[in-house]
């Protein structure tokens, strides 16, 4: 579909302003959205244009606990990124290196198909997904360096089709190629998914588990050949 | 609103220092948005235990965001309630038909009180020229976040004709505002 074209442009950003674009149809049009300044200029014109609709609100105070936990939720994640425990450095190397004598040994053999690539557009994919044959780990490549300030992360997610919340798949490397051995609940999701996401998250990922910032992209799966 | 409006100035100034990460600016923006935030979500979620979680995850939200509000004048006021109601929107997702649909459809007006700005003007005389069906069913849609299934049942009238009334609305609304 063609969402450039004036009319039908200005009804889908009028849809997804007012709200009645829902489902799949909204997650398609969000993802337009990045790659597309005329759509992103057409809803911020319904946006500002609508606004008024909004005048007659009567206030509501929120219980004292909202704020509690908003500053708990901002404040450790801007504490956590400047100070992390010299020791978790250690752990998060150790990781890795186990990661790596387990990827040697599968390296063997060809396992990896990919499923799916992550950009802006189809021409310039930014990461490469791969999954092993047997669906337990993921091997992920980032196609370019990605620049990006760093108290945020891009974190990875499995859309399932059954309309069930995304899943994450972890975060993203920002160069270079990493791999990542997946949890049951993972390897359901990925099998269950007809796309994949990208979403920017405070260092460290999602707080909540589910994405908190803007999805920056999403990615047909390919099915296994 | 039945508050004074925020100043989209200060409103500006405070995104803009959240953006440096300076804690003491996103308190300020809670004090000056939370209640009228709260108040739009409450018209959505119908919970207050739903719209509290919403509105936390709205100061989070802008508080991650604020180095990415480009900042065009007059816009910081739209940009917070924009991220509130696609916030519900997203919540909404995969619930039940709400309860007291008819309750939600009597309390839908367009907006009554006397307009001051261009904006405010140019959106009531819009509105004035769509059907009565049309305009209930973006009120609706836009205040409180019901879906064309849910406007169908509280309006008592097949999907088919409320589609077609948003899209006419919508396009009609386009052609009047301008674009």
């Amino acid at each position: 579909m063609n969402y450039e074209q004036y009319p039908l442009r200005e009804q889908l950003a009028g849809a997804y302003v007012v709200g009645t674009l829902r489902g799949r149809a909204r997650i398609r049009f969000e993802r337009s959205c990045t790659a597309s300044q005329s759509l992103r200029v057409a809803v911020r014109r319904w946006e500002d244009q609508l606004m008024p609709l909004l005048r007659d609100l009567v206030p509501v105070t929120p219980s004292a606990r909202v704020w509690e936990r908003i500053s708990q939720r901002t404040k450790s994640g801007t504490a956590a990124a400047g100070r992390r425990a010299p020791w978790r450095w250690a752990l998060a190397g150790a990781l890795a290196l186990s990661l790596l004598v387990y990827v040697s040994i599968r390296s063997i053999y060809p396992p990896y198909q990919v499923v799916a690539a992550l950009g802006q557009d189809k021409v310039h994919p930014v990461w490469n997904v791969s999954r092993s044959e047997d669906s337990h780990s993921l091997s992920i490549r980032a196609l370019q360096h990605v620049e990006s300030n760093p108290q945020l992360a891009y974190e990875l997610w499995a859309l399932p089709r059954n309309g069930k919340p995304p899943v994450s798949l972890g975060l993203l490397p920002r160069s270079g190629s990493i791999k990542r051995a997946l949890t049951t609940s993972q390897q359901a999701a990925l099998l269950n998914s007809d796309h994949l996401a990208v979403s920017l998250e405070p260092s460290g990922g999602s707080p909540t588990g589910s994405p908190t910032g803007p999805v920056l992209m999403v990615g047909d799966v390919r099915a296994p050949s | 609103m039945s508050m004074p409006e925020p100043d989209n100035a200060e409103l500006e100034r405070l995104l803009a220092r959240c953006a440096r990460q300076e804690h003491r600016a996103l308190e300020e923006l809670y004090k000056a948005l939370s209640p009228l935030l709260l108040a739009l979500l409450l018209r959505m979620l119908r919970s207050k235990e739903l719209a509290e979680d919403a509105l936390q995850d709205v100061f989070v939200g802008v508080w991650r965001q604020a180095g990415q509000f480009d900042a065009q004048r007059g816009r910081a006021l739209a940009w917070i309630t924009s991220i509130a109601r696609y916030r519900a929107i997203d919540m909404q997702r995969g619930r039940k038909h709400w309860v007291g649909l008819e309750a939600a459809a009597e309390s839908a007006a367009p907006p009554a009180r006397t307009e001051s700005t261009l904006t405010q003007r140019a959106l009531q005389r819009c509105l004035s020229l769509l059907t009565g069906d049309q305009r209930h069913c973006l009120v609706l849609a836009y205040q409180q976040g019901l879906t064309q299934d849910e406007i169908a049942v509280s309006m008592g009238h097949p999907l088919g004709t409320v589609k077609s009334w948003v899209r006419r609305g919508l396009s009609s609304l386009r052609e009047c505002l301008g674009s």
